[in-house]
């Protein structure tokens, strides 16, 4: 096929194109939502499953876990481990950790004067916390702990309000020793902290290490070691650094701890596919009728062409170059579309009235839709060459007319 | 001459009785007032849970919880000795007989005949209800933090039916394991408690522990009857009738044991 056929070819599809306007228009529109749809679905499905995984990870996972044996099982104050040695210092204080902090957690009970409820009691240094996990910076009323030696105490919103307490009263933690006998302790709430979901909020009380450490008799042993790297897709070398480092106690990546979070990233994934595919089909049926319609229209016309001496192979590639020419158009237009719905939800689009049925699943009722070149990419690529396999068939019926019976059809 | 000396002299004397009298007054107010205060509050404290606990003590009370739509009685048999050991157990209702606590160190049992099990209390379930009642496990196990977690204040003194009565204001320290804002406790000048008052740390009274009769038995004076009661709820009380106490008596040494608890030998 030579440069002047494909011109020539590119010229009839082209005015074949707009032989028909309207039923065209009508076909465009339909690309054009199909890829608009594709994209901006997906861009906030991955805007929401990024969200949970930064909140999973912000909400004192970090990227990998250094624990007791056991204490997965069981985060018991009996699976304490020792503070971190040198070696797993020297392991942790390199270029690629970002941060990295020891933490006392443990299962206790707070009480105020009229209320008591179970939390985890996390004991922090409050400087290693920084850019690790959410408490760094979620104190929005009274003030942050200081040092790890800080005698207050950090409640979230939702339980000071449940315990009927505020910033500035006393409460009690009360938790089980090392010896395994009742520890308990007066704090005062120095600072309250709002989180994006309700269960941090209510599930976690945060005091200064030392202080933890001391109540609970546990000397300089600490509960876990979290850590956050620069690319949580590259844990690799950090862990086995770490393992190395660490022998006899349990190193695990953050898609060990947290399966669910993984499981659900797979699920999306997969319901995206389903729905480009089901976009798809919707789109092909009229993609195949409109162009099946334009070769019956030109039975006669095509009948001509053949008659003339133009081969059936480019009949196909004038039926094919006249699908691409509609799918391209649509696709230009439904991208530029997806563009301006994403980038008008900016801001994120608060899905706030829902937020309780959303929380169930760990979101946050705020998506800031996130767009990936894979995502687009796939989108687009499903409908041109899907598009373009579904017009073989009228482009074959096209290419298969015996001139002289589609001349003289009437 | 002479007369202006004297003079002098007079007006030396005057400011000097004067001076001794101010030095005099500021080490009565640094010296005496405010330590003996806070002194005299936490003997009396100390005197009155001594005087209440005694050295060792057995008596049989009735407890009796009332709500809105139902009303119990339990009769309940107490041991104690010393400060750390006490023990527990119900006699009747059937129902309930033989469940018993057993308290030893500020660690806490209980022990239910239908499961047959003795449990450890854990620290979680220090604020719930004991047996059902308006005192939380921990209000059970705890009396003593009173003596040792708070600054105390006399702050008054009334009279009742012909007797004195002292009335002191407990504030907790900041990391005393204590919910309360202040305590106020009403003392007999015969060392028994009369009212003691729970209040929240906005001040407000939550609620209220009072002596409704006070009878001698066992050889001295004490509270018969006591009721306690959330401000808030005022159809909901628990009282605690005595019937029967004897004090400073011998108790074997496996009085207080779990074996004890599980198997009574009284």
């Amino acid at each position: 096929m030579s440069a002047l056929n494909l011109g020539l070819l590119y010229t009839l599809a082209w005015r074949n194109v707009w032989r028909n306007r309207r039923r065209t228009l009508v076909i465009l529109l339909a690309i054009a939502l199909g890829i608009w749809s594709m994209v901006t679905l997906a861009a906030l499905m991955r805007g929401m499953i990024e969200q949970q995984v930064l909140n999973t990870i912000k909400n004192l996972t970090g990227h990998i876990q250094v624990h007791a044996m056991g204490y997965r099982d069981d985060p018991a104050i009996d699976n304490s481990m020792p503070p971190p040695g040198a070696a797993i210092l020297e392991a942790v204080r390199t270029e690629d950790v970002r941060a990295w902090a020891a933490r006392v957690r443990v299962p206790a009970v707070v009480a105020s004067e009229r209320e008591s409820a179970g939390v985890t009691l996390v004991g922090i240094d409050p400087e290693a916390e920084q850019g690790l996990s959410f408490i760094a910076d979620a104190v929005t009323e009274g003030r942050r702990l200081e040092s790890a030696a800080d005698h207050g105490l950090l409640l979230g919103r939702k339980l000071a309000e449940r315990l009927e307490t505020r910033l500035g009263k006393r409460v009690v933690l009360m938790s089980q020793d090392i010896d395994n006998d009742i520890a308990d302790r007066g704090f005062r709430v120095v600072g309250i902290f709002d989180a994006d979901m309700e269960a941090t909020e209510t599930g976690y009380v945060f005091v200064g290490s030392t202080i933890a450490q001391d109540m609970l008799k546990l000397g300089d042993r600490v509960s876990q070691l979290a850590l956050v790297v620069d690319d949580r897709d590259n844990l690799d070398a950090v862990l086995q650094r770490l393992t190395d480092a660490a022998p006899g106690l349990d190193v695990q990546p953050w898609t060990k701890l947290e399966p669910m979070l993984v499981l659900i990233v797979k699920m999306y994934d997969g319901f995206m596919m389903i729905w480009f595919v089901v976009v798809f089909l919707a789109m092909s049926f009229g993609l195949v009728n409109t162009l099946l319609m334009a070769v019956f229209e030109r039975t006669r016309e095509i009948g001509l062409f053949q008659a003339l001496g133009m081969r059936p192979r480019l009949m196909l590639g004038q039926v094919l170059l006249e699908s691409l020419t509609l799918l391209m158009i649509g696709v230009v237009v439904g991208n530029v579309c997806a563009w301006a719905t994403i980038a008008s939800l900016d801001e994120g689009l608060n899905l706030s009235a829902f937020a309780q049925g959303f929380e169930l699943y760990g979101l946050s009722s705020i998506i800031y839709p996130l767009v990936t070149a894979s995502d687009v990419l796939t989108a687009n690529l499903v409908i041109i060459v899907l598009g373009l396999i579904a017009s073989l068939y009228p482009a074959w019926h096209a290419a298969r007319y015996v001139p002289v019976e589609a001349i003289t059809r009437t | 001459m002479m007369l202006k000396v004297t003079q002098k002299c007079v007006g030396r004397i005057m400011f000097y009785k004067l001076g001794c009298q101010l030095a005099a007054l500021l080490l009565y107010v640094c010296a005496t007032v405010q330590p003996s205060y806070a002194d005299e509050a936490v003997d009396l404290i100390k005197a009155a849970i001594n005087y209440w606990r005694d050295v060792s003590s057995y008596s049989v009370v009735d407890m009796t919880i009332h709500r809105p739509d139902w009303q119990r009685t339990m009769t309940l048999r107490v041991w104690t000795r010393g400060e750390k050991r006490s023990l527990v157990r119900v006699t009747a209702p059937a129902k309930d007989a033989g469940n018993g606590t057993l308290l030893v160190d500020n660690k806490m049992w209980t022990f239910s005949p239908k499961i047959n099990r003795v449990i450890r209390i854990p620290s979680s379930m220090m604020y719930q209800s004991w047996m059902g009642s308006d005192f939380s496990n921990n209000d059970v196990a705890r009396s003593d933090d009173l003596v040792y977690q708070y600054t105390h204040k006399l702050i008054g003194t009334e009279n009742r039916e012909g007797r004195k009565v002292f009335v002191v204001e407990s504030v907790p320290f900041d990391s005393a394991p204590v919910v309360w804002g202040k305590e106020v406790i009403k003392i007999r000048d015969d060392y028994v408690m009369l009212e003691h008052a729970f209040y929240d740390q906005d001040m407000v009274l939550v609620k209220k522990m009072v002596t409704l009769e006070v009878k001698e038995m066992g050889g001295k004076q004490i509270a018969k009857l006591e009721r306690m009661q959330k401000m808030d709820k005022p159809d909901e009380w628990t009282q605690i009738l005595v019937i029967e106490a004897r004090f400073g008596i011998n108790m074997p040494a496996t009085t207080f044991t779990l074996s004890n608890l599980r198997n009574p030998r009284q």
